[in-house]
């Protein structure tokens, strides 16, 4: 097992999920009660990143990241170094990469609020935000979790979209499901094995506890 | 309900679209795996051989590795056309083809590819040092057999403990050319038959690796025991050992396999 791409990967994806909840949870608030005529387009846009295959959508990051760009040279310049072949690069693919995975049940989520409810809070003179807070993100902890558990897996799965931005240096951009694809293209197959074994019931515990989790939400 | 018809309709009008291109090609094609080296050369020689004897050619790129597994699990190919000699090899350890060895079709050239205006220097192993140069792109060396090749390259040229910190590897050749044809990587070592492509020619310049500095790549091909186009497939081998092939090869970045470079 190679201890440094699953610290790495725990670490990305970790990082990776929480951006994503902030970002995620206002966009998805806005587009789940919103009435703007931009928000049905906006809405298909989010969904672009699982439609290109993940290497051509990491060759674009690498065009749009790169000197290319007027965007890439700022990067660069802010940072010190480029954003490609870095952890910091990775995150940034993996945000987009994941969005939609965060995004989708959350809109589903909060659009499911039941409406009188908000209603009647505003006649009792609550605020949107405090609606937000006290009403809408208690009623949906299911699709919370859902959002942050896809997020996750999402990411620990991610490939393509890495392996084309990171440039798979070990301990910096080497991920767990990258090592697991050089053991397989190595014909190394007993490591990859254990390996894959690995990811698999890690998955499957993570995923088994969030749907136990919901179905106890339903009962309620 | 209009709709739902329709929907019907087009569901079952579907499945001819993919059929019917199937339906007018006179015979079964003649399936090629090749490796992704080859890439921007093989259509010609495909198109060339198709035009000569009428035999449709289908071809399925990835890399050498990955086709190897295919096959071994038993991928209805008819001919194998390896970046190297090591995989065609598991191919015939396998018995899954009647050849007693892969045969050589040619010889894979390592190029040193630089973005225009990194280096003022002469283009060279040790120019790569220069501190203008922050990464040099690489195909994965335990794969990809021109990853191999190059990193055999720098450790002969006694470069490599200097340059490793600056290496990032892709998955495959074509993958790092693209990391320096971006911009993100100044400097590439990849294989010619990408070098010479219109792209990577108009945004920086290439030297070949002197042959002396990494084991010869012979890249090598299988016939396979189960090919349904036996016959076309053995006359594509000979058509790429014949002087016309062999032309087409080298106009596409690869050397002829005895020849003395």
């Amino acid at each position: 097992m190679d201890t440094a791409a699953l610290l790495l990967t725990l670490r990305l994806a970790g990082l990776t999920t929480l951006i994503l909840l902030v970002l995620a949870v206002p966009l998805a608030y806005w587009l789940a009660f919103s009435r703007s005529r931009w928000k049905t387009p906006l809405q298909a846009v989010f969904a672009l990143p699982i439609v290109l295959p993940p290497t051509v959508l990491g060759f674009y990051f690498l065009v749009a990241l790169g000197p290319q760009t007027a965007f890439g040279r700022l990067v660069t310049h802010l940072l010190g170094h480029p954003l490609a072949f870095s952890f910091a690069g990775l995150v940034v693919g993996s945000i987009i990469y994941s969005f939609p995975f965060a995004l989708h049940p959350l809109t589903s989520g909060f659009a499911g609020t039941d409406r009188s409810l908000l209603e009647a809070a505003a006649t009792l003179g609550s605020s949107p935000l405090s609606r937000m807070l006290r009403i809408v993100l208690p009623l949906s902890r299911g699709s919370l979790v859902s959002a942050a558990v896809l997020s996750f897996a999402h990411t620990v799965g991610e490939f393509g979209v890495v392996l084309m931005i990171g440039g798979n240096l070990p301990g910096v951009t080497r991920t767990l499901s990258i090592s697991l694809y050089d053991q397989v293209q190595d014909f190394q197959y007993a490591r990859a094995n254990r390996t894959a074994l690995f990811l698999l019931g890690i998955c499957l515990l993570a995923l088994t506890l969030l749907y136990s989790r919901q179905r106890r939400t339903e009962l309620v | 309900m209009y709709s739902f018809r329709l929907l019907v309709l087009c569901a079952l009008l579907l499945p001819s679209l993919g059929t019917r291109e199937q339906k007018s090609l006179p015979e079964q094609p003649m399936r090629i795996a090749a490796a992704a080296d080859l890439q921007p050369l093989l259509p010609a020689l495909a198109k060339s051989f198709q035009n000569s004897t009428g035999t449709p050619v289908q071809v399925s790129y990835a890399s050498s590795a990955t086709l190897a597994t295919q096959i071994l699990n038993g991928a209805p190919y008819d001919l194998f056309l390896a970046a190297n000699s090591a995989f065609p090899q598991k191919v015939v350890d396998a018995k899954l083809s009647e050849q007693r060895s892969p045969v050589v079709y040619a010889r894979g050239v390592l190029v040193l590819w630089a973005a225009h205006g990194v280096t003022s220097e002469p283009l060279t192993m040790h120019a790569l040092t220069a501190g203008s140069i922050h990464r040099i792109a690489v195909a994965d060396p335990h794969h990809a057999p021109y990853g191999a090749a190059a990193i055999a390259a720098l450790r002969s040229s006694g470069s490599y403990a200097e340059l490793g910190p600056k290496l990032v590897y892709a998955e495959n050749v074509a993958q790092a050319a693209q990391m320096a044809q971006s911009g993100n990587a100044q400097c590439a070592l990849i294989s010619k038959t990408l070098a010479i492509s219109p792209v990577l020619q108009q945004a920086g310049s290439f030297v070949e690796v002197p042959a002396s500095l990494y084991p010869r790549m012979l890249q090598a091909a299988v016939v396979l025991r189960n090919a349904k186009q036996q016959k076309a497939a053995e006359a594509f081998l000979h058509y790429l050992a014949s002087t016309a092939g062999r032309k087409l090869l080298v106009a596409g970045g690869l050397d002829a396999p005895a020849s003395s470079r």
